[in-house]
């Protein structure tokens, strides 16, 4: 079969799957829109999985569908264009542009490889490493892969890899999916590390499960430390970078950090600017400042001042892809989800458990937590949605509340790469053109599967014996 | 198909499955009343406005899936909407209607205290439409939750839902479905 036949008999299936979903009577409890927009939904998931589409083509079809069937009114369908998590990931990808353009970018990835550059799996740790230390003082996963981003894009550019396919698996590829797959560890460390924790612990409290900043930290301890150290060792393994040890790498770091000589006023400027954003990132919480309005001003000093220029910004085509594609996911699941789908879903699940021993019970929600997160492109609204059901289900068939909601809540973040629209804080780097779909899908399959994994064999006897 | 697409395919599979389910039967009481058991899950908007007080005034529109437990009463599960106004003290005027698969509605009149985690509420049924004709009956439930993201997002979850309905003197003299 061709590759051009091939494609056509995906389309044909995805549509077929749509049309069958649309025209299968409604089930009980749902309502006619809520059914046709998860028609339309899958073929849309469908469509990328199955690669009959790419997934701005999916997206673009999907709304355009939707507001024509008259399932979505115009208002709710074009909402998610003016998010402000998705406004935050857009300005966030000219930032790091910034950086890079500069010779900042280039910088910091010298120094780093001067102290962690020996190998490509060295360097993927020190991601890991970072982002585990800086992860409790940002409450927002999103704001804090705009700090990797530029870093792990500025090691793969310093190490000769570029979004292009002779070169974007030299460590590119590598490096830019640890600094995607290590936010689901460190999110799942810190209480304060992800905005649905907070909000997890909050509907926890209303059950009798009470979490402070150290329960969270000593309970997800174990699995979520045992993960970050094996990790991106995993990654290693099962997607190989094409440069693996560069003994002569912190040397020659060394040596081009000192070519560069002392920092120039636009890296100055840069870098100022980042660590004032990074600071008002990790404040927004305590100042209850707007994440995103910190990103636009930091973005305005950065134009201001013509370190980025207009046709930079007009050169990004990359962003507005981005852009649309996720803001059309995120509104339709959004939707899905307002219309009652998938707290309908939760509960038929908990209703279909009844009689089960505990043990196998929970095993069963951890596993349909996760894998409901298809049709999630939030993990708060996964929280928001979902938790509160499940730990109710959970605890009606004897599950110990402590373990189940634990468990639960780690999952949140242990299955963030699941998709590529998985969460917020992915879209940087699937917009960064080092990845391909299909290479996205597998390696969050395989990471989320490792999580979880290790979640269920590790860490529930480390939570039966911690979280009472 | 490789495996990982396999696995998706499952996923997607096992949730169909689990939507065409067949629901279980149950008989009226012999004064036509069907007592039922359920839980809401809802989430939506709220708008705040200051008081004098220590809560603030706010406006709510919430929807979400109200799933039965036990008996027949509202089916086996319906999508239902609310909007209300609670000064503060209490739920001041709030409204619901519920809506089945086939689009029929039941309509409801809702006093609450205010609304937040672990306060109660009542319904009374108002009236229907299709299938749902000339329903009567109330529900009261509790709040196990409400949640806010502090963008004025909120979530809850109502739970404990207890309530009856039948069908009213018109409807059951032979206007109903």
């Amino acid at each position: 079969m061709t590759a051009g036949t091939r494609t056509l008999v995906a389309r044909l299936g995805v549509m077929a799957l749509g049309v069958a979903i649309w025209f299968w009577p409604v089930p009980e409890g749902l309502t006619p829109p809520a059914w046709h927009l998860f028609a339309i939904f899958a073929a849309t998931i469908a469509s990328v999985i199955a690669g009959a589409f790419p997934i701005l083509t999916a997206s673009v079809l999907a709304v355009g569908i939707s507001v024509l069937s008259g399932v979505l009114t115009p208002a709710k369908a074009y909402s998610g264009f003016a998010n402000g998590t998705i406004l935050l990931i857009v300005v966030a990808f000219l930032v790091a542009r910034a950086i890079v353009k500069c010779g900042l970018g280039a910088r910091l990835g010298h120094l780093v490889v001067k102290l962690f550059g020996r190998s490509t799996l060295g360097l993927g740790y020190s991601i890991f490493l970072l982002d585990a230390v800086i992860a409790p003082a940002f409450p927002s996963d999103t704001a804090r892969s705009g700090v990797l981003y530029p870093l792990a894009l500025s090691l793969a550019e310093g190490g000769g890899s570029r979004p292009d396919e002779a070169t974007r698996k030299k460590m590119g590829a590598y490096l830019l999916f640890c600094s995607m797959a290590t936010l689901s560890l460190s999110s799942a460390l810190w209480l304060t590390a992800m905005a649905g924790n907070p909000l997890g612990a909050e509907i926890g409290k209303s059950m009798g499960f009470n979490i402070s900043f150290g329960s969270w930290l000593l309970a997800s301890l174990v699995p979520t430390l045992i993960a970050i150290a094996v990790l991106p060792l995993l990654i290693y393994k099962v997607f190989p970078p094409e440069v693996k040890a560069t003994p002569g790498a912190p040397a020659a770091a060394r040596k081009a950090l000192a070519e560069m000589g002392p920092l120039s006023l636009h890296e100055k400027i840069v870098a100022a600017t980042f660590v004032v954003m990074v600071l008002l990132w990790g404040l927004a919480g305590t100042l209850k400042l707007d994440l995103t309005a910190v990103a636009f001003l930091g973005l305005g000093v950065l134009l201001a001042t013509g370190v980025l220029t207009l046709k930079d910004i007009g050169q990004q085509g990359d962003v507005l892809a981005t852009f649309m594609w996720f803001a059309i996911l995120y509104t339709l699941s959004g939707q899905l989800n307002a219309l009652g789908f998938m707290g309908y879903l939760g509960q038929r699940l908990g209703g279909a458990l009844g009689g089960l021993p505990w043990v196998a019970a929970y095993a069963i929600l951890v596993v349909a937590y996760v894998l409901l997160h298809y049709l999630f492109v939030s993990q708060t609204a996964h929280v928001l949605a979902l938790f509160g059901v499940f730990l109710g289900v959970g605890s009606q068939l004897g599950v110990p509340v402590p373990l189940l909601g634990f468990a639960l809540l780690f999952s949140t973040s242990y299955m963030s790469t699941i998709t590529p629209q998985a969460s917020s804080a992915n879209v940087l780097v699937v917009g960064s053109g080092y990845l391909t779909q299909g290479e996205l899908y597998r390696l969050g399959t395989i990471t989320t599967a490792f999580n979880i994994l290790l979640l269920l064999l590790v860490g529930t006897p480390w939570l039966l014996f911690v979280a009472r | 198909m490789s495996r990982g697409a396999s696995l998706r395919a499952a996923v997607l599979a096992s949730v169909l499955g689990l939507l065409v389910l067949p629901a279980r039967g149950e008989q009226p009481a012999g004064d036509g009343w069907r007592p039922f058991t359920a839980t809401w899950t809802l989430s939506g908007q709220r708008s705040l406005l200051p008081t004098e007080g220590e809560r603030p005034a706010s406006i709510v529109h919430l929807t979400g899936t109200l799933t039965s437990t036990s008996g027949e009463g509202l089916g086996r599960g319906l999508f239902g909407e609310v909007i209300g106004f609670d000064d503060g003290r209490r739920l001041l005027a709030g409204r619901a209607v519920f809506t089945d698969e086939h689009g029929d509605r039941i309509f409801c009149v809702l006093e609450a205290e205010s609304i937040g985690t672990g306060r109660k509420a009542t319904a009374t049924i108002t009236g229907g439409t299709g299938r749902f004709a000339g329903l009567e009956g109330a529900f009261s439930f509790a709040w196990q939750y409400v949640v806010e993201d502090g963008s004025g997002e909120v979530s809850g979850r109502a739970v404990n839902l207890e309530g009856r309905t039948r069908r009213g003197p018109s409807a059951r003299s032979g206007n109903g479905p």
